[in-house]
């Protein structure tokens, strides 16, 4: 029995498990005819089989049950981070309102045809300015003399040109 | 998925508590034990495989009780009174049968891991491959070791028997 402990308890286990063939456990009961201690073996082992089936899965109490059900209220996990939270959802709604209220705030800024346009209807107001005083100088001249006259186109004059200068400057 | 988690214990919960019970043989550790198996399937529901689930649990709850056994200050391997007296419902109910508590009793006295094996394997009804998945042995270590364990409860029971 010792020699061929490993084998026979395999073939002892396959012949109780139903796993071994027809006629490999007629070879069995053929050697455990000759062999007291392997037929002994089987005989336990039948014995074991019929006791281990007098013992089943045992009922878990009633006090361990009300603690597995109450497992998830009590360890409700904290759900992860999704774009569709409320907190989030308005969080990202409020993007856009921001920047349309913050583009609403900036002041207009003139494109750089309407400075060329306002830089051309100076010159032009210059210009005309210009003309406008020659033409009151004559009428004041032949009115009140040159002295005076000089003396009311002279000013204006002096300010037509300071704004061409000024204008000038800016533009250098 | 809580509808799915209280299926679970229906089903498992017997299963698990009875390994636990062989394991630690103290009614009240091994149902925190269990309890704790219970809380990793449940903070796992989402990783594991539904069809594997039993397995699973099973190999959570010994891998429980064994970690609570090597953190016993004095790891008694078995005591007979100490099971007998901590005997829950049908333990007790068993009692009339002298076979069958004294088989839990000498299943309560292997060592490890031939106890597990004869519990997942004879008294839960697991397959070989499922047990050797919870073990974490092959199938052929897992009959090897189970025939060991039963010939020893064999030559046990053939002492006690007239």
């Amino acid at each position: 029995m010792k020699i061929y402990d490993e084998q026979w308890e395999d073939r002892i286990n396959a012949l109780l498990d139903g796993e071994l063939s027809v006629s490999d456990a007629d070879l069995l009961k053929v050697e455990a005819s000759d062999d007291r201690d392997l037929a002994r073996a089987i005989v336990e082992a039948y014995q074991l089989q019929q006791a281990m089936e007098t013992i089943h899965v045992e009922r878990a109490p009633a006090s361990l049950s009300k603690r597995l059900r109450a497992i998830p209220r009590e360890h409700r996990t904290r759900p992860a981070f999704s774009v569709f939270q409320p907190r989030w959802a308005m969080a990202l709604a409020a993007i856009p309102l921001v920047l349309i209220s913050v583009s609403l705030m900036q002041p207009d800024r003139p494109s750089e045809a309407d400075i060329t346009q306002a830089r051309q209807e100076v010159a032009i107001a210059f210009a005309y300015l210009d003309k406008a005083g020659v033409i009151t100088g004559r009428e004041i001249e032949s009115t009140v003399g040159h002295t005076m006259a000089n003396a009311v186109t002279g000013s204006v004059e002096r300010a037509i040109k300071s704004q061409n200068l000024y204008s000038k400057e800016k533009e250098a | 998925m809580s509808k799915r988690y209280r299926q679970w214990v229906k089903e498992y919960q017997d299963q698990a508590w009875t390994v636990a019970r062989y394991i630690l043989k103290d009614a009240q550790e091994a149902e925190d034990a269990t309890q704790e198996a219970f809380v990793k399937l449940w903070n796992n529901r989402d990783s594991i495989d539904p069809e594997r689930v039993r397995p699973w649990l099973m190999k959570v709850t010994r891998n429980g009780c064994l970690d609570r056994l090597r953190r016993r200050k004095d790891n008694v391997e078995f005591d007979e009174n100490q099971v007998a007296a901590q005997a829950h419902g049908p333990m007790q109910g068993a009692a009339a049968n002298e076979v069958g508590v004294w088989l839990k009793r000498a299943i309560g006295s292997l060592k490890e891991p031939y106890r597990s094996l004869v519990v997942l394997r004879d008294v839960n009804q697991h397959s070989y491959e499922e047990v050797a998945g919870m073990l974490e042995l092959n199938l052929a270590q897992v009959k090897t070791y189970l025939h060991r364990a039963r010939k020893q409860l064999r030559e046990q029971l053939a002492e006690v028997r007239p």
